[in-house]
């Protein structure tokens, strides 16, 4: 190809990759929805095996999603109301919330009993059940019991309406009853020994993963809260909701990328400086790595629709192993000197970027066959981009790079030579195979005390606070954790009301002993008709004689018209699951029911309230059929235990992948000498890791992918590079240790990060990456010792 | 602070804040009390009035416990918002979880624990009499629970002697107490139904 033929190249090569920038441009801020995917749980695998447990999930997500819970806490009750009221107007004034609810409407209470009258003989309690089952149920004393009954308070149904006070109890069950909020002065207020906690509840006019919502959502909340804490001394305001998470999670990715992707790059930008000697190369290697990243995000984007934060903070770091195609190539200009020519270079380092990007994209590769989204775009985005990164080294910057260079500086060389020569003199013969039989032996007991842990808390990890603040929430308003629900399914909706009745008594028996705060179903608001059947056939013996009926009432001192009145009141009306639903009182429990949702049959859900252990609410599930316990937390758990292990086969794998690569390019028996520095790297790692007790997770083994592919990378690096720098000895490690350090300048800063996952991944690169670099002279060690 | 403000509620409300003091710190100075009871209360659903009769037991901070004799056996534990129904054989079985309006049990409590903060969130409390023969007058704060009560009156000297309930739809309960004296040591049986060691 002649210098023509170069500059066409490189011509094509800058207009396809302006092009798409231009389009990736578009494709993250051109369009009305961001495609930056904030919330983490988006990123898991879709609830397995059920479909429909899926679309619950994301219903009870929808619910909860974008409602924003608060809680006004103040020692004094009136400031603590005034304050609640304050909020609640400050907010409604926003449209960033679509309603704000602090104070409750007037209320009527014959209004709210009325519609229940017709059905009052039968919707029983349990405990009205089983005395009506006992063989000496005495009517009359149930009625002068009723009419006795000290503090009775008469709220609800009227004693003419309900003599024997069925109805009454059975309301007092009911979710509204059962809250531990009470209505005062018109809103739901909580006393604690430490004052007053006022419930106020907005919804967003949006997602709460949409950042101009989730920002203007903030802003108002955090005004408001200003003010009434300045109008009320002593107000603390409690807040949860996805909301709040959301945000604390695009905070952190966004500290992350700002300390690990600014550290890194004003670390590399100084090492290239100093090694260089001259900004030229450092902007190429910027340019080089920079056209991957644009790449590759716009691939994602293109392929996967959106683009995962932990994708773009892996990117972050994929920095580092993108860089060295074109450091490598820069070195050789170096080490070339005068007789610098591009062809010729291009030609010279070719078949080590050839080898290193094949084995990089045949461990990515393997990597995206993992089902698992997160992990298939993290391995897209490598492929995409060090494969651009690498084109353009091929194309790009022989045209950028006509010219000849000053060697790199005599100073990091000779630190390489002497590291080199060093490692080269303890890991040569004998001596050296006795050194890695005694590191193996000091190895053992970390690898001993390796435990591992995949737990979902390591991708979300929320600030302390604001976990504290839902704790709290949760306790004070006996609201759910709505991430762990039952889902009962059956044929029809008779059928699953009878499945969720069955769950439902294992629950109340759980509350019972205190295990579980309560529980919220369907079917404790509209019974199935077995149930309701059952119940008035209970009380049929009762009314099957008339007379007898008039006789206890009128004992009671009951009036001859309202007897009348109860007796042709008998038997009422089931009351319909169809009826109740369309009810204004069903209005705020509407979502548990899935009768639309599932395609064939129907569904609910029940939502525990308080904290229970998983293995407790599987218990309660267990044996009973159509009911499922669906844990979000625990099944992500499961997976994340599953894919760890994938993960440690994967790497089992790969090793045994690169081994006929490399037996193909170099001999079968030099093999075990170019993998050792990777695989020994990725020994001592794990033995180190088993030292510091980390447990190790799925990112301890993502990270020992990228060791064994960088590992491998400086191993081809040196033994195909020595041959070319015979004159300046320890120039080509020198290479091989620039990118080493700025992997670790990338790659290792993720131990600053905020989410533990990505701290376990940067430690472990640090360890990997440092190990392997360091022993990477010995791949060629028997062939060349310096003197 | 607190005490400051309740002082400060009690001086807007009622007519005689020291006798309420008196009165409460009175009340207060016996921890746990038994006495005899009458309870009479007329209902307009019913022809006549309805008339009980019992031993109850109060014991400050824990609840009391209603023991009915006439015209029928029943012990109920009233312990903070539950109320709990006890077998012969001293088996706790919950009735209901009283909430929202009916706090009237728990408004008793605190007000013989002397927790009169608890008390002024829901009523207007005013006093009249004398330390020695005192009323009480309660009327509610809240307009859902005024939707249902209208007003409760205590009335007593060293003790408790009397209470009154009057409800919107008329129903009014009259409860006399007789032969109130420092309860003593209790029982294992009445240890657990309040729920003490």
């Amino acid at each position: 190809m002649n210098q023509q033929g170069l500059w066409l190249r490189a011509g094509w090569f800058a207009a396809a990759t302006l092009l798409m920038a231009l389009f990736g441009a578009w494709l993250l801020f051109g369009r009305d929805r961001s495609p930056i995917q904030t919330d983490l749980l988006a990123m898991l695998p879709a609830t397995e095996r059920n479909p429909l447990a899926e679309v619950a999930a994301q219903r009870l997500a929808h619910a909860n999603g974008d409602r924003v819970i608060l809680l006004v806490a103040n020692a004094d009750d009136d400031r603590a109301k005034a304050a609640a009221r304050e909020l609640g107007h400050a907010l409604a004034k926003d449209n960033v919330f679509a309603s704000v609810t602090a104070e409750l409407p007037p209320f009527d209470l014959q209004q709210w009993v009325a519609p229940y009258l017709a059905h009052r003989f039968t919707l029983l309690t349990d405990a009205d059940r089983t005395a009506l089952a006992q063989p000496g149920y005495n009517p009359a004393q149930a009625l002068a019991q009723r009419v006795n009954e000290p503090f009775a308070t008469g709220v609800g149904t009227r004693l003419q309406d309900d003599p024997f006070g069925w109805l009454q109890h059975w309301m007092d069950q009911q979710p509204w009853s059962r809250s531990p909020l009470v209505p005062e002065d018109n809103l739901l207020t909580a006393h604690r020994d430490d004052g007053s906690y006022v419930l106020v509840t907005a919804t967003l006019n949006g997602s709460s993963y949409d950042d101009v919502i989730q920002k203007r959502a903030l802003n108002a909340i955090d005004q408001a809260e200003q003010t009434i804490e300045r109008d009320q001394p002593g107000t603390r305001l409690l807040r949860t909701g996805a909301l709040f998470y959301a945000a604390a999670a695009r905070a952190g990715a966004e500290h992350d990328v700002h300390v690990v992707g600014w550290i890194s790059t004003i670390g590399i930008a100084l090492l290239l400086l100093g090694v260089f000697r001259s900004p030229g190369p450092l902007l190429l290697a910027f340019l080089s790595t920079g056209i991957g990243i644009v790449a590759a995000t716009t691939v994602s984007v293109l392929v996967f629709g959106q683009i995962y934060l932990l994708t773009l903070v892996f990117g972050a770091a994929l920095l580092g192993e993108a860089v060295d195609y074109s450091i490598q190539y820069l070195s050789a200009r170096a080490n070339a000197g005068d007789a610098w020519e591009p062809r010729k270079g291009l030609r010279q380092v070719r078949p080590a970027l050839l080898l290193a990007l094949g084995t990089s994209l045949l461990g990515y590769a393997l990597l995206g066959l993992v089902p698992f989204a997160a992990l298939r775009q993290m391995a897209c985005f490598a492929m995409t981009g060090m494969t651009a990164a690498c084109l353009s080294v091929f194309w790009l910057l022989p045209a950028l790079l006509q010219r000849a260079a000053k060697p790199l500086s005599t100073a990091s060389v000779s630190v390489a030579l002497a590291l080199q020569n060093a490692v080269a003199r303890f890991a040569s013969g004998r001596r050296g195979i006795a050194l890695a039989i005694v590191l193996m032996v000091l190895a053992i007991p970390g690898w001993w005390q390796l435990r591992h842990d995949d737990d979902v808390h390591l991708l979300v990890a929320p600030p302390v606070t604001l976990a504290a603040q839902e704790a709290t929430i949760r306790d004070i308003t006996g609201l759910g954790n709505g991430t762990q629900f039952y889902l009962v399914q059956g044929a029809d909706s008779e059928q699953v009301l009878q499945r969720e009745e069955a769950l439902e008594q294992r629950l109340q028996s759980m509350v019972d002993a205190s295990q579980l705060q309560g529980w919220l179903g369907v079917a404790g608001m509209v019974p199935s008709m077995q149930r309701q059947h059952a119940n008035q056939a209970l009380l049929a013996p009762l009314f099957a004689q008339p007379d007898r009926m008039r006789q206890w009432l009128d004992g009671a001192g009951f009036r001859h018209d309202d007897i009348e009145r109860l007796l042709q009141a008998w038997p009422g009306t089931p009351l319909e699951l169809q009826t109740w639903l369309k009810s204004p009182l069903a209005t705020p429990f509407r979502y548990l029911w899935m009768g639309d949702a599932a395609h064939d049959g129907a569904a609910t859900l029940v939502l525990p309230q308080g904290d229970a252990s998983s293995a407790l609410l599987q218990k309660a599930a267990a044996d009973l059929p159509g009911v499922t316990l669906v844990d979000k937390p625990a099944s992500i758990s499961d997976l994340f235990g599953r894919y760890r292990r994938y993960a440690s086969l994967w790497l089992l794998a790969a090793i045994l992948l690169i081994v006929p690569v490399f037996g193909w390019r170099y001999s079968l028996h030099d093999v075990p000498r170019v993998l050792a520095p990777p695989v020994l790297g990725i020994a001592f790692t794990l033995a180190m890791l088993g030292y510091l007790h980390q447990p190790l997770t799925l990112f301890h083994w993502m990270a020992l992918m990228l060791v064994l592919g960088v590992g491998a990378n400086y191993a081809v690096f040196l033994r195909e590079g020595e041959p070319h720098t015979v004159h300046r000895p320890g120039a080509m490690y020198a290479s091989v240790l620039l990118s080493a350090i700025t992997a670790l300048l990338s790659f290792g800063l993720l131990a600053l990060s905020s989410m533990p996952a990505l701290r376990d991944f940067g430690l472990t690169l640090l360890l990997g990456i440092g190990f392997t670099a360091l022993l990477v002279p010995t791949s060629v060690a028997h062939r060349t010792t310096f003197s | 602070m607190l005490l400051l403000c309740v002082a400060l509620s009690v001086h807007a409300q009622a007519s005689s804040p020291d006798l309420l003091h008196t009165v409460l710190g009175e009340l207060s100075q016996h921890s746990a009390v038994r006495a005899a009871f009458n309870q009479q209360r007329q209902n307009p659903a019913l022809t006549q009035a309805q008339d009980s009769s019992g031993q109850l037991l109060f014991v400050t901070g824990h609840g009391m416990l209603w023991q009915v004799q006439q015209p029928y056996q029943e012990t109920l534990a009233l312990t903070g918002s539950k109320t709990s129904r006890i077998d012969a054989a001293g088996h706790m079985q919950p009735v209901r979880n009283e909430r929202g309006v009916g706090q009237i049990s728990q408004m008793l409590q605190s007000m013989l624990a002397g927790q009169l903060d608890t008390v002024l969130r829901q009523f207007n409390v005013s006093v009249e009499g004398t330390p020695a023969q005192w009323t009480l007058h309660f009327t509610p704060k809240q307009a859902r629970v005024a939707q249902v009560l209208r007003s409760i009156q205590l009335d007593g000297g060293a003790f408790l002697q009397g209470i009154r309930i009057d409800m919107q739809d008329g129903t009014q309960t009259d409860i006399r107490m007789t032969d109130t004296r420092d309860a003593g040591p209790l029982t294992a049986l009445e240890k657990q139904a309040l729920g003490l060691p």
